[in-house]
C-alpha cells in the first residue's frame, strides 16, 4: 500500500486520474483488486474510487451520501453547472478555431500559439473569445486577444480540463475529465427533458 | 534467351505495339498539363500547340464531352491516373461481375472450337485471353479492396469533414455488399462443367479463381467490421459535437434554466458524486528524536529573504509579548508608521533624523517608544539588510557616575550613500 502512497493523496486532493495526466497510475487503476485495497483504505473516510461511464477517467465519490456529503455535492454541481455554459462554449470555439468536426475529447492537443493565430484572423471567433473571457468563470480583464487566451486555458486547467506536459511551453492536452462533463450534459439532457434531440432538422435550422 | 527475343521480336511485329508505345509516350511528353487537367478537371487549352492537342484528342486521352464544355481527360485516362496514384477522391470501383462471366464463356468456347479444329496458334491464343480475363476480374476485386483498405486506413482522411466520412463510409459500405454480390453470381459447379476434363482450364478457372476469392471474401469480411467499428466512432464523434453545440445553444436561449436538485434525491446519480478534496497537510515535529537531523538539514536549506522585510508583524511580535498592555492595534499602527519611516529612509537616500520625522508627520508616539521601536527594527533586519542601513545613535552620559547613556535621537541612512559621498 506504501507505494500508492502518492496516487492515493493525489486522488484525496480532488484529482482525477486519466491516461493523459497520469497514464501509469491510470493503468493502475484498472485492477480491480487494488481499486477494492484503496476502497478498503479509503472506507473511514467515506470515500471509494469510481470512474466515469466510459472509463476514461479515475476519481473519488462518497460512499455513504450522508447530509455533509449531499451538501459537498449539491455545492459542486451548482458551481459546475454555473461554469457549463462558458465550458461548452470554450470547446466550441476551440474545435471552430482549430477546423475539427468532433467535439473535443481526451487526448486531443491543443497548441497555444496555432489556436491564437487562428482566433486573431478570425473576427468572429475573437469577439466570442473576448465575451467569453469576461465571463465570471474566467475573469478577464484585459482587452488584447493573447491574454484573454492565457487566462481562459489558465483558468480551465486550473479546474483539471487540460494538463499541460511542460510548464514552459503553451501546449495543452485536453485530460479524461472532460468526458466526465459530456457524460454530465447528457445526463442533465436526458434528465431535465431538454428539447435538443427531438427534433432535428428544426435545431440545425438555428445554426 | 532466345525465346525472349523471339517473344520480343513477335509483340514488336503487331501492330498495337508501336501504337500503344506513341500514346504512352504522348501521356509522359504531357504529364505536367495533363495532371493539372486532372486535378482542376479540365485542361488548359492554351497550354498545348494545336497540333499536340490533335495528336491528345486523337490518341483518345484528351476529350470534350459536350460542344460547350472545356477538353478534359478522358475516364479511363482519370482512372488510370486515380488508380496509379491512390487518389481515392476518383477511384472508382468496378464491382461488375456479369459481363466478366460472359466474356469467359465466350473464350472457353472459341477455345474448345479452336481445338477441336486442331488450330494450335489459335487456341493459345485464346488461351492467354482467357488467362487474362480472369486475372482482370480477380486484379479487379483486389484493387477494389485495396481501395477500401486504403480508405479505411487512412480514416477516410481525403475528406475533411466528420459528415463527408459518415457519407464516405456508407458509399464504402455499398461498395462492399455490391462485390460480395458479384462473388455470389460465381457459380463454380458451372465453371466445373465449363472446363470438363481440361486440367489447364480446370486448374485457371476452378482452383486458382476459388482460392482467390476466398481469400478475397475474407479481407472484405474483414474490411467490413472495420468499417462499422469506424462508422460507430464517427457517428460517436458527431453526437458529441451535436450534443455540445444544442446544449449550449439551449443554455444561451435558457439563461434562467434550472437543473433538478440531485444531490437531495433518495438515489443519487453517480455522474455528479464527487467527493470534495482533502489536503492532508503535515507540520513540523520535534517529539521524535530521529528525525531531528532531517529537521534541521531543512532547517538550513530554507533561502534567506532578500529583500528588506519591511512587514515588521512578525518582528515585534517579542515586543508585542513584553509590554502586554499596549493594544494589538496601536501596536501594530506603531510599526507600520516605523515601516513607513524605513521607507521614506529608502527613497530619499539621506540619513533622516528619528525625532525629526516624528515631528514632520505629527505622529502621536512618545518619542522614546519610537526610537525604541526603529532600533528594535533595525536589529531586527537580517543579516544582509542589515548592511544596506547605517543607524546612527546620538547618545548622552546620563551621570557622571555610571556608563548610563541615554538615546536621545537615532539618524537613520543608506549604507550605500554614504559609499557614494566616500568615493564621490
Amino acid at each position: 500500500m506504501i507505494e500508492n502512497g502518492p496516487l492515493l493523496e493525489r486522488l484525496l486532493e480532488g484529482e482525477f486520474i486519466c491516461a493523459v495526466t497520469d497514464e501509469h497510475s491510470f493503468h493502475k487503476l484498472q485492477n480491480a483488486q487494488l481499486v477494492e485495497d484503496l476502497n478498503h483504505f479509503l472506507r473511514p473516510l467515506n470515500r471509494r474510487v469510481a470512474k466515469s461511464e466510459d472509463g476514461a477517467v479515475y476519481f473519488l465519490a462518497y460512499c455513504d451520501l450522508n447530509q455533509q456529503a449531499r451538501q459537498q455535492l449539491s455545492h459542486q454541481f451548482n458551481a459546475t453547472v454555473q461554469s457549463l455554459l462558458p465550458m461548452l462554449e470554450w470547446m466550441q470555439l476551440v474545435q471552430e478555431a482549430m477546423g475539427k468536426d468532433g467535439a473535443l475529447s481526451a487526448g486531443d492537443t491543443i497548441k497555444l500559439q496555432d489556436f491564437e493565430s487562428k482566433v486573431v484572423d478570425n473576427q468572429s471567433l475573437s469577439q466570442r473569445l473576448a465575451q467569453l473571457s469576461s465571463d465570471k468563470l474566467f475573469k478577464s480583464t484585459s482587452d488584447k486577444s493573447d491574454m484573454q487566451i492565457k487566462q481562459v486555458f489558465k483558468r480551465i486547467k486550473e479546474l483539471g480540463y487540460l494538463y499541460q506536459p511542460h510548464k514552459d511551453r503553451l501546449f495543452y492536452i485536453v485530460t479524461g475529465k472532460v468526458e466526465q462533463l459530456i457524460e454530465l450534459v447528457r445526463f442533465i439532457k436526458d434528465e431535465e427533458n431538454v428539447p435538443i434531440s427531438d427534433d432535428i432538422s428544426e435545431q440545425e435550422a438555428m445554426f | 534467351m532466345s525465346a525472349l527475343v523471339e517473344a520480343k521480336s513477335s509483340a514488336q511485329s503487331n501492330p498495337l505495339y508501336a501504337l500503344g508505345k506513341e500514346r504512352l509516350e504522348l501521356i509522359g511528353k504531357h504529364a505536367d498539363a495533363l495532371m493539372q487537367g486532372y486535378l482542376q478537371g479540365h485542361v488548359d487549352e492554351s497550354s498545348f500547340s494545336q497540333q499536340a492537342l490533335d495528336k491528345l484528342i486523337n490518341g483518345r486521352i484528351l476529350w470534350r464531352p459536350d460542344e460547350q464544355q472545356p477538353l478534359s481527360l478522358r475516364p479511363n485516362v482519370n482512372e488510370l491516373i486515380a488508380g496509379l496514384t491512390q487518389d481515392e477522391r476518383k477511384r472508382q470501383i468496378n464491382s461488375d461481375v456479369g459481363e466478366h462471366l460472359d466474356l469467359i464463356h465466350t473464350r472457353v468456347q472459341s477455345l474448345h472450337g479452336a481445338r477441336q479444329k486442331g488450330d494450335y496458334a489459335a487456341s493459345e491464343h485464346h488461351m492467354q485471353l482467357l488467362t487474362e480475363r480472369v486475372h482482370d476480374m480477380t486484379g479487379q476485386f483486389g484493387d477494389a479492396i485495396e481501395s477500401l483498405w486504403h480508405r479505411l486506413n487512412t480514416e477516410f482522411g481525403f475528406v475533411s469533414s466528420l459528415d463527408d466520412k459518415i457519407l464516405e463510409i456508407e458509399l464504402a459500405q455499398r461498395q462492399l455488399r455490391r462485390i460480395l454480390d458479384g462473388f455470389k453470381i460465381i457459380n463454380f459447379d458451372d465453371l466445373i462443367q465449363l472446363a470438363g476434363s481440361d486440367g489447364a482450364l480446370r486448374k485457371l478457372l476452378v482452383s486458382q479463381l476459388q482460392a482467390r476469392i476466398s481469400e478475397h471474401s475474407g479481407s472484405l469480411f474483414e474490411v467490413q467490421k472495420r468499417l462499422v467499428l469506424l462508422m460507430a466512432r464517427f457517428r460517436h464523434q458527431q453526437e458529441r459535437a451535436l450534443l455540445v453545440n444544442r446544449m449550449s445553444a439551449f443554455l444561451r436561449q435558457h439563461p434562467n434554466f434550472k437543473v433538478g436538485d440531485y444531490a437531495n434525491r433518495s438515489q443519487v446519480p453517480s455522474v455528479i458524486n464527487q467527493a470534495h478534496g482533502i489536503i492532508a497537510l503535515g507540520f513540523i515535529a520535534i517529539d521524535r528524536a530521529q528525525d531531528s537531523y532531517a529537521l534541521a538539514e531543512l532547517a538550513r536549506a530554507i533561502p534567506r529573504d532578500l529583500v528588506p522585510a519591511l512587514h515588521s508583524e512578525k518582528q515585534t511580535q517579542g515586543f508585542a509579548t513584553s509590554i502586554q498592555d499596549l493594544v494589538a492595534t496601536e501596536q501594530k499602527q506603531l510599526a507600520k508608521d516605523v515601516e513607513d519611516y524605513f521607507l521614506h529612509v529608502i527613497e530619499s537616500s539621506a540619513a533622516i533624523s528619528g525625532v525629526e520625522y516624528l515631528a514632520e508627520q505629527q505622529l502621536p508616539w512618545e518619542p522614546e517608544m519610537w526610537l525604541f521601536q526603529i532600533v528594535a527594527e533595525y536589529e531586527g533586519l537580517p543579516q544582509q539588510n542589515k548592511q544596506s542601513f547605517m543607524l546612527k545613535k546620538d547618545s548622552d552620559r546620563h551621570s557622571p557616575f555610571n556608563h548610563l547613556h541615554i538615546i536621545e535621537d537615532v539618524t537613520l541612512g543608506m549604507r550605500f550613500f554614504d559609499e557614494f559621498q566616500a568615493t564621490g
